[in-house]
């Protein structure tokens, strides 16, 4: 068949011609695409290729997250701030928990749980503590902060986080203080922010691991104090209720605690954060 | 300001007189001897334990940095708070937190950042209160070497001095393995 008749391109030849070109383009904007995307996976932090950022774009404009994390950590060196926690699964930090949920309602959080060959059997609502996975969770630099918690068989509770600069964290309270530092700046009074202090080490030492005789104790200071103040430290929901609020749920005291305990557990309970370390205890 | 210190004598708590020793020249602090460990604050406000006081007199100097400069440094030095009043207080397991102190010291002159913070004042009352060290049995260079420094400056044997030369050794027979 010919394909020129007097010269002329047969048109539908040139109407096939240009679909071929159109496929081609689409095939190379693709490539474009899947190579900017393997960029991204393989070195984590580099930055983002502009045929992906622009198809992504959509999908990524509900986070508005504000970034004062450079302000309380320091110049982001480029790298993912990574909050790596070793928890052990027969005493799931539910204080933790609780400060992750808050995280996420401000900041862009890479949730990852994982479990460590030291520990086996970890029960289901354990390894979904953090939430769903993330649709975005390939591309790290999409995010403001790490939250890598593993499930490991540790005496305590160790937070590794900036290794160049920090010692290993050990301790629940520690920790917390540090995630709520991220959310909220302490009371600037000395003595209120002391306050918190004082009652976070009563949480988690005589609450959490004390005697009957000392969580009684506990129960009665906390009494008189939510007597005086709507919350433990004052007139400001602060770490001193979700620390106080986790570890009378754990200790398993709620039932049982004095009147102004029992208004404060509803007052906690309706501020709906803490639905986090309520399912880990059904 | 001034801020009223009561320690009860029989135990006292060295983490504390040493921190109130520090900060004096900002917030004069003075310390009386009573039956039980307290600070008070304000009517409704009060502290009673070592760490508690601590916290308190690093915030109301806060010129002197006991608490860290930064986030960060603000959770070493908690860290080592709990480490002080906890691992190093427990019988069992006190020894295994020398080691890990040790460690931690291999590359640093002070626990936390450049200079002189709660940790150092905290870690060291814990060791020298419990008779922990210096303990001619275990090598433990770092751990040594960063106890000595801090053992010759002037509020350290001051308050070692003062506080410490009333009571009677702890007995060595006493002490885990």
């Amino acid at each position: 068949m010919p394909m020129y008749q007097n010269g002329e391109v047969d048109s539908a030849v040139k109407a096939l011609e240009a679909r071929q070109d159109e496929i081609m383009r689409k095939l190379y904007e693709l490539k474009a695409a899947v190579e900017g995307l393997a960029k991204t996976v393989t070195t984590p932090d580099a930055d983002l290729d502009l045929t992906v950022s622009s198809s992504l774009s959509s999908q990524s404009s509900c986070f508005k997250g504000t970034t004062d994390l450079d302000m309380q950590l320091g110049k982001d060196i480029g790298a993912l701030r990574d909050i790596v926690i070793n928890a052990n699964p027969t005493q799931p930090p539910l204080t933790l928990l609780v400060l992750h949920s808050l995280l996420c309602q401000r900041y862009r959080v890479l949730s990852t749980v994982h479990v460590h060959s030291s520990v086996s059997g970890v029960p289901p609502q354990l390894l979904s503590c953090l939430g769903p996975r993330h649709a975005d969770s390939y591309a790290r630099h999409m995010f403001q902060l790490g939250f890598t918690l593993i499930w490991k068989d540790v005496p305590k509770l160790q937070m590794k986080f900036s290794v160049q600069n920090m010692c290993p964290i050990e301790g629940e309270a520690s920790v917390a203080r540090f995630l709520f530092k991220l959310l909220a700046p302490y009371p600037s009074d000395p003595a209120v922010a002391t306050l918190v202090d004082s009652w976070v080490d009563t949480a988690f030492f005589q609450l959490a691991e004390g005697s009957a005789k000392e969580r009684a104790a506990v129960l009665r200071a906390l009494n008189s104090a939510l007597g005086r103040t709507p919350w433990l430290s004052g007139s400001e929901f602060t770490l001193a209720d979700v620390a106080c609020y986790c570890c009378v749920l754990r200790s398993g005291s709620a039932s049982a605690a004095p009147a102004n305990v029992q208004r404060w557990i509803k007052s906690c309970e309706n501020l709906g954060h803490f639905s986090p370390a309520k399912l880990l205890l059904q | 300001m001034s801020l009223n210190l009561t320690i009860n004598s029989s135990s006292p708590p060295l983490g504390a007189l040493l921190t109130a020793e520090h900060v004096k020249s900002s917030v004069p602090v003075s310390v009386e001897e009573g039956k039980d460990t307290r600070l008070l604050v304000s009517d409704s406000i009060q502290f009673n334990d070592s760490n508690s006081i601590c916290r308190y007199l690093a915030r109301v100097a806060p010129a002197l940095g006991l608490y860290g400069a930064s986030v960060m440094e603000q959770t070493e030095v908690d860290h080592w708070l709990e480490f002080s009043a906890r691992r190093l207080s427990e019988r069992p397991g006190a020894m295994a937190a020398l080691a890990a102190l040790d460690k931690a010291l291999s590359l640093r002159t002070f626990l936390v950042g450049h200079g002189l913070t709660l940790a150092d004042l905290t870690v060291w009352a814990a060791l020298k209160g419990h008779g922990l060290w210096p303990d001619p049995d275990r090598s433990l260079p770092h751990l040594d070497r960063w106890f000595s420094f801090l053992s010759s400056q002037v509020p350290f044997t001051a308050v070692g001095s003062k506080y410490l030369s009333k009571r009677a050794p702890p007995s060595r027979s006493s002490m885990d393995e």
